[in-house]
């Protein structure tokens, strides 16, 4: 990680569910999903000047259940190809690489990291929350002339520590025969979503980038390497939370955060922003859970 | 809504707004100056002129290195991310932030951030980043809001494939190859330098040849170096459609039937003005058919206290040099201060390698003036620094008018061509004839040494002309 936060003192935590996650956040005892191999790899190639579209066709290929969805996602209202896509080889002639490897990219971490048997409503949020800041972000990437491919990646993995603490709160719970509330559960993953990401981010081993983004999209001025991104990632975030919850994000609150200027965007900016509200919505419905 | 009074507003920070805004202020007067994004500078410092230039150097470094490589055998990896390639970029634009900031704030010029509007001929509206908005009176505005690319129907610049001269610099990595669309500054300049850095590059245009208002022969040298580092040049062609080809490269179709292939494309298809913000009717201005503000030679707009600058007027080629004398006569002219002639003396500097550079009339222009105007030249490989330095894509043309004596023009490509051509533009300025070069004693091994070489050919030139027997 380049940057570093300022040293605060943490208060004594009370809930011994969370002295628990502390202690195995600190020992690295958090069960960590694995990167699917192929999600690896297309995140490579994604980095790789030399990837060929070829060799994305084959890696999906390995993978039937993924091939089979990466058709299904390529042919939902949100990819508007012109055909009906009736193969992976079709897919990838339609949408290109760079699409390609997202969608594949996104479907492979769905199956690992977003699952979590008897949470599925918590888990469909953080999944639509992903996706929607992924898709936030390749526009805000696109109006501010920023790399957009990258934003994209940083906009969907920057709450990966979510999904992981959830799990592992759930398992202590069960451990420890307590229940687990959904108040002290959204304390909890807004107080441990990023230290955890940083674990997944270092087992996965992403793009510098994407972990400055996941380490630093809300206190982006800390960023050193990689501030546009951190910056782009945390309006995507805000928006994505706007568009998938008003009320508990309304326009007038989104609209107030110091990010917009800081990415120096104007009301007028902020409009066009929100005006893509029906292509993230295409994006989330295409890939549900 | 709170109103402030200034003598001048200027409306933009890039070159031309901020030798308004100086001009102004020196010449004592109440000057606030008006920018959008968060830095000074414009397009030039952040999209333009300045990150072009900082990857051209890493381009021409690169160079060297391989050269080196020979001797060393080491292997350079040529895959390297942008960034890498940019790495000095944040350090010369805070550079040139800073001492841009310094120059406003020693004059007392005001500086704010925010979008500019006009209200009416005499009031501009603030509006900053948060919304909030504020109205300016002022006795002078000058419009220098500059340039954007031109968005051209039927090529969808998505900014991840196909890009424009904003967005080229967000790529990752080094594309393997690159479509061009465009023959102008803009274009030749990333052509060859992602030509030299390894890339594929293809350009494609409407012209007969890239550049074409500069002369022939010199773009001639500088096609010849680009198509020596693998560059194509497709002249004389229409695009009828860009699209994907579905896997992983942008294509574009020409009316000949051709396909051409590559990873990533650059749309360099020329440039509208940043014209649609300002609410011009309610200042009582309109645009002309071309979408500009017409101007005179002032820059004074149909309103005459209201000037505009810089490269929203459209004049091709957009140069930073042109535009900061744009402002500054703008300016001078508004406050009856004597404004000169230079603007016919602005030499046209092309960071192509081998750069390009002219000041004057060129052969062609001479020729349609003069009855056999003389031109000399020297190319380089007939120069001791060409030979010395590797650098021998260069030719120096001199023009002079049919007695061979007065120096009409000045156009160089070559290393350095952009240095050089100052030395021709003095001349120019004072009137120097062309035996002034010959008696000029340059240091040895130097380019400038090019100008004594094109002058004595042009001496020799001259001597025939004179020894022809007089028609009867």
């Amino acid at each position: 990680m380049s940057g570093e936060l300022p040293q605060t003192t943490p208060p004594v935590p009370t809930d011994p569910l969370e002295q628990l996650l502390i202690e195995r956040i600190r020992k690295g005892a958090i069960e960590l999903p694995l990167l699917p191999q192929v999600a690896s790899r297309i995140l490579a190639m994604v980095y790789d000047p030399d990837a060929e579209a070829a060799k994305l066709a084959a890696l999906i290929h390995q993978d039937q259940a993924l091939a089979a969805h990466v058709i299904r996602i390529a042919n939902s209202p949100a990819y508007m190809t012109r055909n009906p896509v009736v193969s992976l080889q079709h897919a990838v002639s339609m949408l290109g690489m760079n699409l390609m490897s997202e969608l594949a990219f996104s479907a492979s971490i769905k199956g690992s990291a977003f699952k979590v048997p008897g949470w599925d409503d918590e888990v469909k949020g953080l999944w639509h929350y992903s996706l929607a800041s992924g898709a936030y972000a390749k526009e805000i990437a696109r109006m501010r002339r920023f790399n957009v491919e990258s934003a994209y990646l940083c906009g969907l993995l920057h709450g990966i520590g979510r999904p992981v603490v959830l799990q592992t709160l759930v398992a202590l719970s069960k451990e420890q025969g307590t229940t687990l509330s959904k108040e002290s559960l959204h304390q909890l993953l807004d107080g441990y979503y990023i230290q955890v990401g940083l674990l997944v981010a270092d087992e996965w081993g992403l793009p510098p980038p994407v972990v400055e983004s996941i380490g630093f999209h809300v206190d982006y001025h800390y960023a050193k390497t990689a501030k546009q991104e951190c910056m782009t990632t945390c309006l995507a975030g805000r928006m994505a939370k706007h568009f998938l919850d008003p009320d508990t994000m309304d326009e007038a609150t989104l609209r107030e955060h110091a990010v917009f200027a800081d990415l120096n965007l104007y009301p007028k900016d902020i409009d066009a922003l929100l005006a893509h509200k029906d292509k993230v919505q295409a994006v989330v419905e295409a890939m549900p859970l | 809504m709170p109103t402030s009074a200034y003598d001048i507003v200027v409306v933009g920070s890039g070159p031309a707004g901020q030798k308004a805004a100086i001009q102004g202020a020196k010449a004592g007067k109440k000057v606030v100056l008006i920018e959008q994004e968060p830095g000074i500078g414009g397009n030039c410092v952040y999209r333009g002129t300045i990150p072009s230039k900082t990857l051209r150097e890493t381009a021409l470094q690169f160079e060297r290195l391989k050269r080196s490589n020979e001797v060393f055998e080491g292997r350079l990896r040529l895959d390297l991310p942008m960034t890498v390639l940019l790495h000095r970029l944040d350090e010369v634009v805070k550079a040139h932030e800073c001492y841009m900031a310094g120059q406003l704030t020693r004059n007392g010029v005001t500086y704010r951030h925010g979008r500019a509007r006009l209200l009416s001929p005499h009031e501009v509206q603030l509006e900053t980043v948060d919304g909030a908005c504020q109205t300016l009176t002022a006795d002078t505005i000058i419009l220098a809001t500059g340039s954007r690319p031109s968005s051209i129907p039927g090529i969808p610049v998505d900014h991840e494939h196909v890009l424009d001269s904003d967005s080229i610099l967000s790529m990752i990595y080094l594309p393997r190859s690159l479509t061009i669309l465009g023959g102008g500054v803009i274009a030749c300049e990333y052509a060859s330098t992602f030509a030299l850095l390894g890339v594929e590059v293809t350009i494609i245009d409407r012209g007969k040849r890239p550049l074409p208002f500069m002369d022939q022969d010199i773009v001639d040298v500088f096609q010849r170096s680009i198509e020596r580092q693998g560059g194509r040049f497709y002249s004389g062609q229409t695009v009828t459609e860009v699209a994907w080809d579905g896997v992983s490269s942008v294509v574009a179709r020409l009316a000949n039937g051709m396909a051409v292939k590559s990873e990533k494309m650059l749309v360099a298809l020329g440039r509208q003005p940043n014209v649609e913000e300002l609410n011009l009717e309610a200042a009582g201005l309109s645009l002309d058919d071309k979408g500009h503000i017409p101007v005179n030679d002032y820059g004074q707009t149909a309103v005459p206290h209201i000037f505009a600058a810089g490269d929203m007027l459209g004049r091709p080629p957009a140069l930073a040099s042109q535009a900061m004398e744009d402002g500054r006569r703008a300016v001078s002219h508004a406050l009856g201060l004597p404004v000169g002639d230079s603007v016919i003396q602005v030499p046209i500097g092309i960071y192509t390698i081998p750069e390009i550079a002219s000041i004057g009339l060129d052969e062609e222009q001479a020729a349609a003036r003069y009855r056999g105007p003389i031109i000399g030249r020297a190319p380089f490989t007939e120069i001791a620094k060409g030979q010395i330095t590797g650098a021998c894509d260069g030719l120096l043309k001199l023009v002079a008018d049919p007695s061979g004596e007065r120096l009409l023009g000045v156009q160089i490509v070559g290393e350095h061509a952009t240095e050089l051509i100052h030395l021709g533009q003095m001349a120019l300025q004072d009137g120097a004839n062309i035996d002034r070069f010959i008696d000029t004693i340059f240091g040895f091994p130097t380019f400038a040494e090019a100008y004594r070489v094109a002058a004595l050919d042009i001496l020799g030139q001259r001597r025939k002309r004179q020894e022809q027997p007089k028609a009867a």
